[in-house]
């Protein structure tokens, strides 16, 4: 289908405004002219209702909205597109008033879920062609961009010459291992866990609101919460010791301050400063659990009685401790949880097991993470250390973590759609017309 | 103020659950799925069709502002509300496990890759790490009720005064 050579933006610009690349996630669009590094327009995919608004109305990029309790809906549900009534109202906006194209005029290179069912498939191709009229469509998936992209980026790197990369996609949904083998995603040997950051986000809610204030309708607050104060833990009894420590010798203790409405309509955190702390924890070695049991539990009740007081007092900020790292801590061990399904690093063993033997050692050696989950502080080397023991000795493990986790994909189909035999690789609106769904959706080979 | 209209909206969200997990022989596991579930929701500002089918009409109308509406508004407007009720029903989108469902993947032949092939499985170690749902902390108490977790009498009382059998969503 399509070479990997290496190929330069500045060598591609050809026709750049014709072809629109759109990375439909289930928690933000990516979308933007093919040909061009970065997208135009980055917004969450959904309307919303701020409490101020009678109506569900459409986020904008530059918004400063107050969005404390603001209902929120998705044309997305567990990854796949089910509603297609909100899906076009977005696009509706997205492309004429955001992008200002011509869909009639463009041909559309969309990501899509891997295994999405056909009749979804059925269903989106009927919004592209029927109700946005685009001139062409190409439907790619997003493990296959990512790995064109990196494999771009680095043209004598191993991800290159060896055609091969295991990507590993932890995003809004849910989390994908996915080998990528000449271009192509090897589905039969793709793994997926059913967790991704819209559940750690709503795990963050319930936590919080458990422990300290109600916020299980502030969706876009608690997001922030999570993007700002969550880390992935390198050693979880040493954190959970920490974290119910007193005072200063508390590393992890943060506070965020919700918005007011008044004179700040977002929320933030406390001291950042402070909240980085856990930073200087010197990896692995404890510094002195010298506690007794004993005294733990005392310094727990008193510090837990303060804090319930002082947040009856104020009640516009919370403090975290545990929280920060038990969040991330799901993608790790979903078992926590009462999930019946195998944490990230079993994910990887399993999908690469399923892979031909030959492909198995490059495909350790060349892991690429992607996806908006993945921006945690320490994800890469907690991945690291649970992989390794489970990879056999002769196999190196090499983890790289992409530039931009949220704009990898766009950025491969960027390139994709300026390579110079998109267009040939495109199922036009007369294929369609002529063929069906179905059967133009063969030639996608998915 | 704002607290108590958060919290009576949590209330009847929750209701149908609640109201599963009692009939069933087994709360925990009731309470359990419950949980999971409620990581996928969103707060999408109504009620589902089925949490309120005595008054689902007006409740509808209301929630659906703008957007339903503006769907609805080229159709006649001299329906029945039988009619329309009806149609309401057949126009929501489904959801992903509905459509997963009539896809019926499991009549694929098994070299086939799939949504339902491709889910990672059950992990290989049975051992699960307990945290206490109030403090966060290892915890090595069960509550009898609802299965969830706490670490010392101070949780479990927190745990019956204010969360058994709640599950947020
Ligand atoms: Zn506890
Ligand atoms: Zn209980």
């Amino acid at each position: 289908m399509y070479s990997n050579k290496p190929c330069t933006y500045a060598s591609s610009f050809s026709d750049m405004s014709n072809v629109v690349v759109l990375d439909n996630g289930g928690g933000l669009i990516k979308a933007g002219h093919g040909g061009e590094r970065d997208p135009a327009v980055i917004i969450p995919n959904c309307l919303y209702r701020p409490l101020s608004s009678k109506k569900f109305i459409h986020p904008s990029p530059t918004t400063t909205e107050d969005l404390t309790s603001a209902a929120v809906r998705r044309p997305i549900d567990r990854g796949y597109l089910i509603n297609t009534d909100l899906q076009r109202d977005i696009w509706a906006h997205l492309f004429s008033s955001l992008l200002h194209v011509t869909p009639s005029a463009s041909s559309l290179l969309l990501t899509e879920p891997l295994f999405t069912l056909p009749s979804i498939q059925r269903a989106t191709d009927e919004l592209v062609f029927e109700d946005f009229n685009f001139k062409s469509l190409f439907v790619a998936d997003s493990p296959s961009l990512v790995h064109l992209y990196e494999a771009s980026r680095r043209p004598y790197g191993l991800v290159s010459k060896a055609q091969c990369s295991l990507v590993v996609d932890c995003g809004f949904s849910f989390t994908h291992a996915a080998p990528v083998f000449q271009n192509f995603t090897v589905n039969y040997a793709v793994k997926r866990i059913d967790l991704g950051g819209k559940a750690l986000t709503n795990y963050l809610k319930e936590l919080v609101s458990y422990r300290a204030i109600n916020v299980m309708d502030e969706t876009f607050i608690i997001d922030d919460v999570k993007e700002k104060l969550c880390f992935v833990s390198l050693d979880v009894a040493r954190d959970l010791q920490i974290a119910r420590k007193r005072g200063k010798d508390n590393l992890l203790r943060c506070t965020y301050v919700l918005p007011d409405g008044v004179t700040h309509t977002k929320g933030f955190v406390k001291d950042p400063d402070a909240a980085k702390k856990y930073l200087s924890l010197s990896d692995g070695s404890l510094p002195k659990p010298l506690e007794t049991e004993k005294d733990v539990g005392q310094t727990e009740v008193t510090n837990a009685t303060r804090d319930r007081k002082r947040i009856d007092l104020t009640k516009n900020e919370f403090d975290l401790t545990n929280e920060r790292f038990l969040v991330p801590e799901m993608i790790f061990q979903p078992a926590d949880l009462g999930m019946n399904e195998a944490g990230l690093a079993e994910c990887i063993v399993r999908s690469v097991n399923s892979c031909q033997s030959y492909l198995q050692s490059v495909l350790y050696e060349s892991i690429i993470l992607t996806g908006g989950s993945t921006l945690f502080p320490c994800f890469a080397e907690r991945l690291e250390r649970e992989l390794r023991p489970l990879v056999p000795d002769n196999y190196q493990v090499k983890i790289t973590t992409q530039e931009d986790p949220i704009l990898g994909v766009w950025r491969g189909g960027s390139l994709l759609a300026s390579s110079p035999d998109f267009e040939a690789m495109c199922v036009t609106k007369a294929d369609y017309e002529e063929l069906g769904s179905a059967r133009c959706r063969r030639r996608f080979f998915h | 103020m704002e607290d108590e209209r958060r919290m009576s909206t949590r209330t009847r969200k929750v209701a149908p659950k609640m109201a599963a997990a009692l009939a069933s022989a087994d709360n925990r596991t009731q309470a359990a799925l419950a949980r999971l579930e409620a990581l996928e929701n969103d707060n999408a500002g109504i009620e589902t069709v089925e949490i309120n089918d005595d008054d689902d009409e007006a409740s509808l109308d209301d929630d659906e502002e703008g957007y339903t509406q503006k769907r609805h508004s080229k159709g006649t407007k001299r329906k029945t509300r039988q009619a329309k009720a009806l149609e309401d029903a057949r126009k929501a989108p489904r959801s992903f496990l509905e459509l997963l469902h009539e896809a019926n993947l499991e009549s694929l032949p098994p070299h086939v890759p799939s949504y339902l092939k491709a889910a990672v499985g059950p992990p290989s170690s049975t051992s699960r790490r307990y945290f206490c749902t109030v403090c966060g902390f290892a915890a090595s108490y069960t509550c009898v009720k609802c299965g969830m977790r706490f670490c010392c009498i101070r949780c479990q009382n927190i745990h019956n005064d204010t969360r058994c059998l709640k599950f947020v969503a």
